[in-house]
Formats: structure tokens, sequence, C-alpha cells
């Protein structure tokens, strides 16, 4: 079988715009909307942006070259990638697959909550009191954490229209899939992002909302925490460590300018995820002049709060065109949704079929089918705590960890960053040189080790938000240590798809 | 909406939107000048 030949099979893209947007459309996530303006509302206002540029520029950057390097180069998904440059590191690929598996699982469920959330824009369904509709009423929410409750059916049904529209995309294939409905949503999603702030900063109070956000505080930039927040930001707003953008590389054609791509994917996540940020802020600004209350005091922090129980709220206060506002609101949300939903599976569906030499249609459904029984767990009673329990674990941990020995295993295990930077130069007009290989050899490394340790420290000072003891072991603990065990277990696993020929053809 | 916040609004906006539209630009003019570039092998 020809090179050519073997790409088609295992998919490729057909344009370079659409390998652009789809790898824009998995690092822009929810995490964009309602994770950085809070991180710099948090860390020192308009300050925040010195270390959120200089980490943009020595993390993100970087690894997102060295991740298109890796799948561009070997043609593989990440655990043969990462087999490829070194034997015995196939189970790097295989834990962070785990780790995007998982995240799949209680992503969908969030899909499913814009979807039923798109419904009640239709006059405004959520009523006045936000909260308890949103923690009552919607998700049925438990007492404690291990009271489990029954399957919320009001969950359910959006979560099986949401896994429905994401089979459909992935069993049509890279290009007539991913591809496909990367160029429609993506464009899409900036049109609805850019009307949402546009209405947002001509709402009274806005300028408000803007001042609290951008107003500097350097004194923070002396604080180290600023910094691994910076860091944190970047690394996980842009789909790295997930294995996600050396699958979507390894569907390239040879001659693909890599570290430009990076450059148009990484600036756009970050373009986003501040304009996000302005569009947040202008509203909260918004609701504190409706409230008379601060913008301090109507923020909160951000995340599921804020899309499902804070903008309801500053929907009900709008003067005019509050469905439509809604509409506009939780379809960006979907649209920024489904499109990195997507490439979390794919990145599990690619190297399944490699190892098991599974057609397409099988490994999706294999995939899927198991991924949506789990995200079932998240439709109950205590679906909430137990999402925000495996999120925090699985993202501070879990992916966290899997960056780092990423980039120790290519820096200074294997010693690949010459062939890698001579890969990419080769196809490259932007050259992977000194700046990129001493950000990957020691900036990189210092500050996710940083960044692990300060997670750690923070961890065992305070119990995550007061849960019991034995969920925490259970579903956050618990839930990295399978993911690494699955690592172990597919490794260990004997080849019996075209990862078969991997060893041999890198010349073992 | 003070002073300092306008300034750091104008920086976060030149350096992120026009490093977007530099890269797009960059992208585009050597993809038309060197059309081997992402042509299927």
């Amino acid at each position: 079988m020809s090179e050519a030949t073997a790409l088609a099979d295992r998919g490729r893209w057909g344009t370079k715009l659409g390998f652009i947007l789809a790898a824009m459309g998995s690092a822009i996530g929810l995490g964009n909307i309602w994770r950085y303006p809070y991180v710099v509302y948090e860390e020192g206002g308009g300050a925040f942006l010195i270390p959120y540029f200089i980490a943009i520029a020595t993390a993100a950057l970087p690894i997102l070259i060295l991740e298109y390097a890796l799948g561009h180069k070997y043609r593989y998904a990440g655990p043969f990638a990462f087999r490829a440059i070194a034997r015995r590191w196939e189970g790097l690929g295989w834990f962070q697959v785990a780790i995007s598996f998982f995240i799949a699982t209680y992503y969908m469920i969030i899909l499913g909550w814009c979807l039923a959330y798109i419904f009640f824009s239709f006059g405004s369904q959520w009523g006045e009191d936000t909260t308890t509709f949103f923690t009552g009423d919607y998700v049925g929410l438990s007492a404690s954490f291990w009271d489990v409750g029954g399957l919320q059916w009001s969950v359910v049904v959006p979560l099986a229209l949401a896994w429905a529209l994401v089979l459909w995309i992935l069993f049509r294939g890279v290009s007539r899939g991913i591809e496909l409905a990367s160029k429609i949503l993506m464009p899409a999603l900036i049109v609805m992002l850019v009307i949402i702030v546009i209405r947002a900063i001509t709402l009274d109070g806005a300028a408000e909302g803007l001042d609290v956000l951008f107003t500097p505080d350097f004194g923070a930039l002396s604080d180290p925490g600023v910094w691994i927040a910076a860091y944190g930001q970047v690394f996980f707003s842009m789909s790295i460590a997930f294995s996600i953008m050396i699958t979507y590389a390894s569907y390239l054609p040879r001659r693909t300018d890599l570290s430009n791509s990076a450059f148009i994917v990484g600036l756009s996540n970050a373009g986003f995820e501040f304009l996000a940020a302005i569009g947040v802020f202008a509203v909260l600004g918004f609701l504190a002049i409706s409230q008379n209350s601060a913008v301090t005091e109507v923020a909160g922090d951000g995340g599921v709060g804020l899309a499902f129980i804070t903008f309801p709220a500053i929907i009900n206060t709008l003067p005019g065109l509050n469905t439509v506002f809604g509409l506009l609101f939780f379809g960006t949300l979907f649209f920024a949704g489904i499109t990195s939903a997507v490439s979390i599976l794919e990145t599990s569906i690619a190297p399944v079929r490699e190892k098991f030499d599974l057609s397409r249609r099988a490994a999706v459904g294999l995939v899927c089918g198991a991924a949506a029984l789990i995200s079932l767990l998240y439709a109950t009673g205590a679906g909430l705590y137990y999402l925000d329990t495996v999120d925090h674990f699985l993202n501070n941990f879990g992916l966290v960890l899997a960056g780092l020995l990423e980039v120790i295993l290519v820096a200074w295990v294997a010693k690949q960053l010459g062939p890698l930077a001579a890969h990419v130069n080769a196809t490259s007009y932007i050259r992977a040189g000194a700046w990129w290989r001493w950000s990957l050899m020691v900036i990189t490394p210092v500050l996710l080790g940083a960044l692990t340790v300060y997670n750690f420290w923070t961890e065992v000072q305070v119990r995550y938000e007061d849960y019991p003891l034995s969920g925490l072991l259970v579903l956050g603990w618990g839930a990295v240590l399978l993911t690494v065990v699955l690592g172990v277990v597919f490794a260990s696993v004997s080849d019996r798809g075209s990862a078969a020929g991997l060893d041999k053809s890198v010349g073992r | 909406m003070g002073t300092s916040a306008i300034v750091m609004l104008l920086i976060g906006a030149i350096f992120l939107w026009g490093g977007v539209a530099a890269a797009i630009v960059n992208y585009t003019i050597h993809s038309r000048r060197d059309t081997r570039l992402f042509e299927h092998d």
C-alpha cells in the first residue's frame, strides 16, 4: 500500500482550511468562555496579560508545534507516535487517550445541558430563580455526594440528542464529518460571539464590567501563583497533552506548514477567549447595574454556575430580545463544545483502530458506546458532584502530568527535539529554532512541574469543595489512577492493526 | 473605564487579534507563493 493510500484509508483532511478550523474547533471549547474571563479577573486583571502572552509564546505555541510534528512525522495517533520515538512510551499515549475518553464522558452531558437551555431560552422558561431551576428542577441535584438518585430524564433526553449528533459527525469520517462540521460550526461560532459581544458592550454598565476585568494590578506579577495560573490557562485551553493535536496532524498531507498552522490555531484560540472575556464581563457589569450592586458581587466563580445560573439571570434582565440572546449564548456554548467533543473522541477512535484493526464504524461505535454508557452517571441526581470531581482531578493531575511526561520524553529521554525541528523546518516558514527548543527543554517542564506541585499542595491543604474524602478518592484520585492503569494495559496488549508494522517502519 | 484598563484592553486586542491576522496573512502569502505546500502526496 502506498503512503498516500494508507493515509487516505485512515482518514485525511480535504483542505488546509478544514484542518485549521478543526484544530481551532478542538482548542476553542467551553473553558474559553467560562474559565478564561475569571482567570484574568482573579489573577491580576489586565496585568495578567503579561504572563499570559509569555505563556503562549513559551508553552502553548511550542507544544502545539511539537504535537503537530509528532503526528505529522509518524502518521499515527498519540500512543504510536510516542512509541515511534521511544518503544516503551506507548503507554504515555494511551494514558492521554484515557484522559480524553473520560473527559468526553462528562463533556457530552454539558452539551446536553446546552441543548436543553437552548429550548428553555424560548420565553425564559428558567423563571426568576435561576439557581433553583438549574440545581433543583433541571438536574435534580441530590442532597449529598453518595445519594446517587435516579436518572434525570430531562438531562438524559438532550444528552441522547447530543450523542446522536456527535455520532453522525464521527461516522462520516475525517473529511466528510469532522472537517465539514468544523467548516460550518466555527464561522457560525465566531459570528455568534461577535454579535453577543456587540450587544454586551452596548448595555448600560458594560464599561464598569470591563473596568473590573482589565484594571491592572501589577503587584500580582510578583506572585508565583499568577504565573502558574497563566501557564495553566494556556495549557488547559489549547487542547495540548490530550493526544488530540497529534491525531489531527496525523491526517495532514506531507507538505504542510506546521508552525504557521500552530500560530493561527494558538492565537485564534487566545483571541477567541479574549473576546469572550469582554462579552462576559460587559454583561456582568450590566447585571451589577441592574441589581444596584458591585460587579465583584455578581461575578460568581465562572464555570457551570456562570453559564446555567448567572447568564439566565442576565437574560431575564435584558431590556429586549431576551430569547434571541439566550439562543445565541447557549448556541455559542453548544457550537464551541461540540467541535471539542468530536476531537476528544476522535483521539480515542484513531488509536483503537490502529491497535485492533477495526473499521471506522466499529471503532466509533465501540468508543462512543462505552463513553455514552459512562456519561449516564452524570445524568443522575448526584451527577453534578461527580462531574465536578472527575473534571477537577483529571485536569489538575492527569492532564498536567501527561503534559509534563510528554515534554520530558521528547526533550530529555528520547532527545528528539533536533529531528522534530528539522521535520518542522522542512515545510514551515516560521522556523522551530532556539526559542522552540529552550521552551520545551527548560521553560515548559519547569512550569508544568511547578503546576503539578502547586496543584498537589493545594489539594492536600483544602479538601476539594468539601466533598467526602471517599468521593474524592473514588471518583477523583480513582479516575486519575484508572487512566494510568488503562495506559499500561493498552500498551501491553499485542497489536493487531496497522500499529504492528510501526517498529519495522522506524528501523527497530 | 479607567485609562489603565483601556490601555490593557488595547494591548490585548492588538497582540492577540493582530497576531491572528498576521499569522493568517503570512500563511496565505506563503501558500500562494509556494503552491507545493499542502499539496496532497
